[in-house]
This record gives structure tokens, sequence and C-alpha cells, in this order.
């Protein structure tokens, strides 16, 4: 669905979540006269649960389109290996190939990155333009985070990966 | 073999670590097998002594992710989980249950841990003190640095940290400015040739550039200076990014010998440093 210039996607946890809502609705109010006095309010109550995640969806990825522009201008192309705790707070670029997709399904997908020097998780807060898949060479621009903020490793904070073509 | 004292100090952990490890399932399961008996005989003690056991498998467990480089936040947060455990008051037989129950988790999330998040101790590097593999390579090549002047010594733990930190640019600069003066003694020409590179090098990536067609490397008599060997099967590639990897190392290696002071600073980029000594 797109609203302006944003391809909104909803999560396929936000939609089941709708739908079985949907049908839970439906036969309360069928074999309940109290519930179908009530359907003034359950009603709109049932789509914000479709239109929550439609805004907040909308909202993030209107916010890293803004931000990718940022990105490409002063991220640097490096190479996996060089990213370390040091880094952090800085925007890179990594080309390399897709090892793992998780989280999918939640729209807050996190891949396993590797070139030849190495790996790192890139995570991303929001739907990605494209659908990365395992084997995919991507290119990555994102900031260098820690896995838990405070401690854990270095990874990436993702604000765009692109599907590049193979060499 | 004549083990160093780092050695001994590292089994010794590898077995305390192995004893902790136990200590998960045995705490665990002992609890619940505690509670067991207090159940068939029907013991007046208070139920929650056999609850104890798994708060302090949690606890060992969440210090085994704690010890970690790469943390599970999953058994780090084991310790919350076994405080709900004796604060919410749950009847004798449920109990009995939930704690079987908490132990197999707890085993399962032990077992998750030692295969999935690494070896314990691996990344606890920015101490105090140098670990090894770096360790040895920098006593290895103290000799290579000797003749150069702490104001050069500073310029390498500034090249080293600001290009661990992304710095590129800053690297260029200073790595320049200490080839230039390592030119001017004409002295240590290893070390010279390691600064040019991570100049180049930091050029490079500032810009965003690949590998050039020419690069500069090392020449065959540098070999016993530097960290990893060059191989001369390895492709364009390997043989350009190794010796940057050696370039770096050889100015650590300049930087912590020549400038005390710094060491702080190395200090906090050793987990790159350590990194670069053990990638291929």
């Amino acid at each position: 669905m797109k609203i302006g210039t944003i391809d909104v996607k909803v999560s396929i946890v936000a939609i089941a979540v709708f739908v079985f809502f949907t049908l839970l609705l439906l036969v309360a109010s069928l074999s309940s006269a109290e519930v179908r006095s009530q359907l003034i309010w359950l009603i709109p109550a049932l789509f914000m649960l479709l239109v929550i995640p439609v805004a907040l969806n909308y909202m993030s990825r209107s916010q890293y389109a803004d931000m990718e522009p940022i990105y490409e201008a002063e991220a640097k192309t490096v190479r996996i290996k060089l990213i370390n705790e040091n880094m952090v707070g800085k925007p890179v670029r990594v080309e390399g190939v897709v090892e793992r997709v998780y989280f999918q399904f939640l729209n807050r997908p996190q891949y396993l990155v590797a070139d030849r020097s190495g790996a790192i998780s890139v995570k991303m807060f929001t739907s990605p333009d494209e659908d990365v898949k395992v084997d995919d060479v991507v290119e990555v621009l994102g900031q260098v985070i820690r896995r838990y903020i405070l401690t854990g490793d270095p990874v990436i904070n993702c604000v765009s990966i692109r599907k590049i073509k193979k060499p | 073999m004549v083990q160093t004292p780092r050695e001994k100090s590292d089994q010794s952990a590898i077995k305390s670590h192995r004893w902790l490890e136990l200590a998960v399932p045995f705490f665990s399961f002992g609890g619940g097998l505690l509670a067991i008996v207090f159940l068939i005989t029907g013991a007046p003690a208070d139920f929650r002594i056999s609850i104890l056991g798994c708060v302090i498998a949690s606890w060992v467990l969440a210090y085994l992710a704690w010890i970690r480089p790469k943390k599970d936040i999953v058994a780090l947060s084991t310790p919350i989980y076994s405080f709900i455990f004796i604060a919410v008051p749950t009847d004798t037989s449920s109990a009995v249950i939930l704690e079987l129950l908490y132990a197999v988790s707890l085993t399962v999330l032990l077992v998750r841990l030692k295969y999935r998040f690494g070896k314990p101790g691996t990344a606890v590097y920015g101490g105090r003190e140098l670990a090894d593999p770096l360790k040895t390579y920098i006593e290895h090549t103290r000799e290579s640095s000797s003749g150069i002047s702490p104001e050069t010594a500073h310029l390498a733990t500034l090249a080293f940290v600001r290009f661990a930190e992304g710095e590129y640019k800053n690297s260029a600069q200073f790595s320049g400015t200490a080839a230039g003066q390592l030119e001017d003694t004409g002295s240590n020409f290893c070390l010279t040739r390691a600064f040019k590179i991570v100049k180049d090098h930091a050029a490079l990536l500032d810009q965003s550039l690949p590998r050039p067609l020419t690069y500069r490397k090392f020449f065959p008599d540098d070999a016993f200076l530097l960290a990893k060997p060059t191989d001369p099967s390895h492709d364009q590639d390997t043989e350009f990014y190794t010796a940057l990897d050696n370039a770096l190392l050889l100015v650590f290696s300049a930087a912590w010998n020549k400038s005390e002071r710094d060491r702080p600073h190395l200090l906090a980029c050793q987990a790159f440093a350590q990194k670069l000594m053990s990638s291929q």
C-alpha cells in the first residue's frame, strides 16, 4: 500500500491479529445481543488494530527515507572486519552476502551479512524497501551501534539495505 | 612444554568455568529433587529452601552469559525470573513441577549459551593489560621500535586509534607525518613502510575507493616483523588487506613500546587489534 511516496507494509502478525479479532467479533455478535449493542465502538476499535500498525510503519519508513540521503553522503565504505566498538555512532556502508534473515514477519528484520573479511548483524527497525533473502548480495547503509545499547558486540543499525548485482 | 603464567591462569579459568557450567544443572535439579523429598516426607522445612537451588543456578548462568563476548539477553535475565519464583507464593505440588521445568529451561539455556554464544572471556579485552596473542607479538617486535622518538610513537598511537574509530582522514594525516619523521632520521624502514601503508589505506577508505591496481607492500625482508605471513599464492585482495593488518599491528606495537603514556588509549582499542591478529 502506498501513502504518498512511502510504500507501507503491514506485518503478517498485525494482519493475523486483525483477522483473529474480526472473526471473534463476528461470532460474538452473532451469538450475543449484548455484544451487538456495543458494535458502535467495537468496530472502530477493531480497525484501529490495522490502522495503528499502518501509521507506525508509515512514520518509521518516512523517517528512514529522510535519513537515507544523509547516510549516502556521510557513510564510508568499509570491510566488515574494520567495524569495531570504537566506531560506535559512525555511519558506514558495507557490501556483502546475506547469510541469514530473522524476524522478517515482524517487519523488524535482522540480517547476518558477510563479506570476505567477516560477518556482522544488521538490524533494521522498520521494513526494508526490497524483499531481501538469503544469498542476496546487498549494500547496507547504517550506523554502528552496540547490540544491547550499552554493551554487546558492534552491529549495524540499518537505514537502508538494497540488493546489488552479483559480480 | 613449559607453560607461561598467562597460560596457567587461562587453564585455571577454563576449569572454573567448567565447574560453574556443571553448577547450573546441579543446583537447579538439586533444588527440584529436594522439593520432591520435602513433598514425599512432608518435612516441616520452608519450601522456598528448595527454590534457592534455582535462584543460585540462575545467577551462575547469568554470570556465564556476562563473561562472554556475545551477550545472551535471555540467560542474563534469568535471575529476574528466579526472583519471581521466590516472591510469588504457590502451592507445593505445582511449585515442584514449575521448579523441575525451570531446571530443564536453565539447562537448555546453558547448552544454547555454550554452542551459540562463544567461549567465555574471549573478548574481555580493554582491561589493564594486553592479552595474547597481541601481547606476544608486541614483545616479539619490541626491538624493531627502538630508535623512534616519543613524538613519532605518539603519532603512531593517534594513527592507530583514529583508524580504529573510523576517522580515516585523521589517521592518514598522522601516518603521513610519522612516516615523514622516520624518513628524516633514515631509520626503521619497515615501520616507515607500515605508516605509509596505513596512510594509503586510510586515504582510500576516507574516499570510499576500491583497491587500486598498484599498491604498497612489505618487502620479503620484513617478514619476521609481520604478525600475519604473506603467502605468494594469495590473491591480490588478500595480499592488499593483509598488508594493512600487518601495518596497523606494527604501528600499534611501536606505539605501545615507545609511548607508555598513550597505553590507556591503546588498551581501549585492544579488541580491534586482537581482531586484526586473529582474523584470516
